[in-house]
């Protein structure tokens, strides 16, 4: 990385938001509006398409046409919950309407937009009203807020560093630290702080502070030189000095003291919105490799060869959506509970997607280096991806939930908590209103497990009437390997040492907790699987189940019993149909422009 | 960004190393190549007690191979990724899951800190570990006997073939197989082996033992985040390493005794207690 000095002041958008339409409207028609409003990203001349969003990559620029089109449809206010005059009303319908914008640049999706969510989860999910209320009014009047983590555990160049808040004279505090990168530091005129307020370690070391947009009363926030990332180059990472910065009390967020309870709360929101709204990208390029591999052939099918790579993807992005949306509708049904699945999906769901990107390579051959804006997405993406996901830093965040909760779940949890509402895997359904306030990192539940072995257990009373080989029969088999997977687990995960509120852990939980991230994906595509019966889609076929499952299962190292024959057949077929349809390439369907 | 840069592979005749070089190449450039002889390590796979702890969900693999060269060969290669992955992660090998993604590359599993690639040939293993991104290696006898035109046919861009048409003719063949192992490492770093079109990509020498990675017309075809080596080992073969950086500037600490936040595990632990 490269730090090149810029001390450009932040600057407001000068485009004042447009609410007065689509405010009550449904997300699925905010998200029609958005795709419409971006336009055929491929037409060379669509000043947000393909080409456009390349060229700003190229040159480390925001597109500003794009972020002026953003702007215009006042996409702030869909980070800001309905109570406080936003439209976040459920997360799932926020990934919904953020996907038309991650299916065209991820980096635009986190400059622009869900930086700032994550940022605000934190006053949203513990923030007084005055707190909300002010950075509600920030957002919506077009503003921004970017987060300043504390340092953790191996932390990477986003993470590392961290500022510390000393107690002030009128029972405020000061604020003295740096960070190296920040993503639109150079922009935001509010600061979520994640300060350290103890000196010793533990689980109240940090607290977190709201400052701005008013500059502080003393001190000096400076924003240093801009941080070039190799992946999402047209996103302004820089560093951020605070420097005796005054706060008032009215600045604490919660209680002092409650920093690291109040990330793992409000993390759960992007772990799960990350995989949710990037696996559009990987969308993008999977429609892509679709258009390279039936080009120039006569009956417009793929050669052979790609058939398995095609299909496989495919169903992964169908698994990724499932585990996703199941943790983004968890968060609105059952919030006490949710913070499990949600942080096994960030911890699958990214290095999934990588592979998939690394599998798509194969059939897009030499058109994968070519930076034009037919194919210049697939190398963008590669480069984007790893730094959406934060790489072993974001993955031991993930661990840090998982690992310590293992032995209870094993001896109290698993083959024991009720299934979940059926509403858990009914993409699209109305939710009751999420409530930030009620995310909790305590749940002794484990829902997903429970579907699994429900899901299993109904597959294998059917099972006399499924033709032996054929693909139901075939997702019984699968659903009882992962069953038998849990069994394993429960033995291995409740004989490890657990040491109660200390901070030593069995090093091997952490291949038990990735054993167990994968059953909980496989979970997710059962119970998806299952709330798909009656709607005579495609999704209430088994093959796409019985693919995602035989990958996922080929994860955890289990033998897979053969597929029949027609299951890649079948999912290939779909992903076509849809590709020329333009339909999207997840559980939606949803139309696409161009 | 700084163009990555590959470490020499050490040798390591034994799995008690040493291993202080590995953990210096690592922290110092991100990866790390370690070779060595699986007549070597022998020794080691047929008197360890532990053999089923160390190969874990191999250990099925290696009970059901028939010849015995090849199992030993399978057992030593898996003992010298774990004891390498081990030395870097600072815990016991048969506390690691080496597990395989769908395209076959190996990886531990539960320990993302650290990516590895495997190759041997003949009686030479490697194994190269990398902190920043993908890694693959691949090793050839340097005096492989290859047709040229068979390469040309098979792997070799039009760029590639043009370069060697330049060359006198005894620098041709050696060249070529340089070539392959780049390509072949470069295969194996992402994952999919011989499924890549060897053909739809190409190399180009770069300094005494670096290569640049090029699309099929010659163009360049990465922006730094790639690095590439070649170097001669025991006198005898090629090693080729192929490294990424995904440019997070990830921590030199690969230990997993650090690798679990203590603010989020007290956290936790006083939630689950």
């Amino acid at each position: 990385m490269t730090a090149l000095q810029d001390t450009t002041a932040p600057v407001r958008d000068t485009h004042a938001p447009v609410r007065d339409e689509g405010e009550a409207a449904p997300a699925s028609e905010r998200a029609a509006r958005l795709e419409a409003a971006l336009g055929d990203p491929l037409d060379p001349d669509n000043p947000h398409g393909h080409l456009a969003l390349l060229r700003a990559d190229e040159a480390r620029d925001a597109p500003a046409a794009t972020e002026a089109l953003l702007a215009e449809a006042g996409l702030g206010a869909e980070f800001v919950p309905c109570d406080l005059g936003g439209r976040l009303t459920d997360l799932e319908e926020l990934a919904r309407v953020l996907r038309p914008l991650f299916r065209r640049d991820l980096a635009l999706g986190y400059g622009f937009g869900i930086t700032s969510l994550f940022a605000a989860c934190a006053v949203w999910t513990a923030g007084d009203e005055p707190q909300r209320r002010a950075l509600a009014a920030h957002l919506l009047d077009g503003g921004r807020v970017t987060i300043v983590h504390r340092e953790v555990a191996h932390a990477n160049a986003i993470l590392r560093n961290e500022v510390a808040a000393e107690p002030g004279p009128d029972g405020g505090w000061v604020l003295n630290g740096h960070k190296d990168t920040v993503i639109n530091a150079h922009r935001a005129e509010a600061f979520v702080v994640y300060a350290r307020t103890a000196r010793e370690e533990g689980p109240r070391s940090h607290s977190v502070l709201l400052l701005g947009p008013q500059p502080p009363a003393s001190g000096e926030v400076r924003r240093l030189g801009r941080v070039e990332m190799p992946g999402m180059r047209g996103a302004h990472f820089s560093g951020l000095e605070f420097a005796d910065v005054a706060a008032g009390p009215e600045a604490l967020v919660g209680e002092a003291g409650e920093g690291v309870s109040l990330a793992l709360r409000s993390f759960q929101i992007s772990h799960c919105l990350i995989p949710g709204v990037v696996l559009a990208g990987v969308d993008s390029v999977l429609r892509q490799a679709v258009r390279a591999a039936v080009e120039n052939r006569p009956d417009k099918r793929p050669a052979r060869r790609w058939h398995k790579v095609l299909a496989g993807v495919f169903a992964d992005l169908l698994a990724c959506d499932s585990m996703a949306v199941t943790g983004l509708r968890a968060m609105s049904l059952l919030p006490e509970d949710s913070y499990l699945l949600a942080a096994a999906v960030k911890y699958t769901m990214p290095d999934l997607l990588r592979e998939d990107l690394e599998e798509l390579a194969t059939v897009l051959g030499a058109r994968g280096y070519d930076r034009g804006p037919l194919h210049g997405g697939f190398q963008k993406l590669v480069r984007d991806l790893p730094v959406a996901g934060l790489g072993h830093a974001g993955t031991a965040v993930c661990q840090a939930v998982l690992v310590p909760q293992l032995p209870a779940l094993a001896r109290t949890a698993w083959f024991r908590t009720p299934e979940p509402p059926a509403q858990l895997f009914e993409p699209g359904a109305p939710l009751p209103p999420f409530d930030h306030r009620r995310l909790a990192h305590c749940g002794t539940d484990d829902l997903l497990t429970a579907t699994l072995v429900g899901a299993a257990g109904r597959l294998a009373k059917r099972r006399r009437g499924y033709a032996d080989g054929s693909p139901h029969a075939t997702l019984a088999r699968l659903a009882q390997a992962f069953v038998a997977e849990l069994r394993v687990l429960r033995a291995r995960c409740a004989a490890l040492s657990a040491p109660a509120g200390g901070t030593g852990f069995d090093a091997q939980a952490c291949a038990l907790a990735d054993r167990y991230a994968l059953v909980l994906a496989a979970a997710a595509v059962l119970g998806m699987w299952e709330g798909q019966a009656g709607t005579g889609s495609f999704l209430e076929e088994p093959a796409w189940a019985v693919l995602a499952l035989s990958r996922i299962a080929r994860r955890l190292g289990a033998v897979v019993p053969d597929l029949p024959p027609s299951v890649v057949g079948s999912v290939l077929g779909e992903v076509l149909e849809r590709c020329r349809q333009g339909r999207s390439l997840d559980l939606y369907g949803t139309a696409l422009a161009g | 960004m700084d163009q990555v840069r590959c470490a020499a592979p050490l040798r390591v005749p034994r799995p008690h190393g040493p291993w202080q070089g590995v953990k210096e190449n690592l922290t110092g450039l991100g990866n790390a190549v370690v070779h060595t002889t699986w007549s070597e390590w022998l020794p080691s796979v047929l008197t360890t007690p532990r053999l089923r702890e160390l190969l874990g969900p191999d250990w099925d693999r290696y009970r059901r191979t028939p010849d015995a060269t090849v199992r030993y060969r399978f057992a030593a290669a898996r003992l010298l990724i774990k004891y390498t992955a081990a030395a870097a992660l600072g815990i016991p090998p048969e506390y690691l899951d080496l597990a395989y993604r769908l395209g076959g590359r190996p990886y531990l599993r539960g320990f993302d800190q650290i990516e590895l690639s495997l190759s041997h040939t003949g009686d030479l293993m490697a194994v190269g570990l990398s902190r920043t991104g993908r890694i693959g290696v691949d090793v050839e006898p340097a005096g492989r006997n290859v047709r040229l035109e068979l390469l040309e046919a098979q792997i070799l861009t039009p760029a590639e073939v043009a370069e060697i048409a330049g060359l006198p003719k005894a620098q041709r063949v050696p060249y070529a197989l340089k070539l392959w192992t780049l390509k072949e490492a470069y295969s194996k770093a992402l994952g999919q082996g011989l499924r890549l079109g060897f053909k739809e990509f190409g190399f180009k020498e770069s300094g005494p033992t670096g290569a640049r990675l090029h699309a099929a017309d010659g163009s360049a075809a990465t922006r730094g985040e790639w690095g590439f080596a070649t170097h001669p080992v025991m006198g005898r073969y090629l090693l080729s390493t192929a490294c990424h950086d995904a440019g997070l500037s990830t921590a030199d600490d690969t230990s997993v005794g650090t690798m679990l936040d203590r603010g989020f595990l007290s956290a936790m632990n006083q939630s689950a207690g």
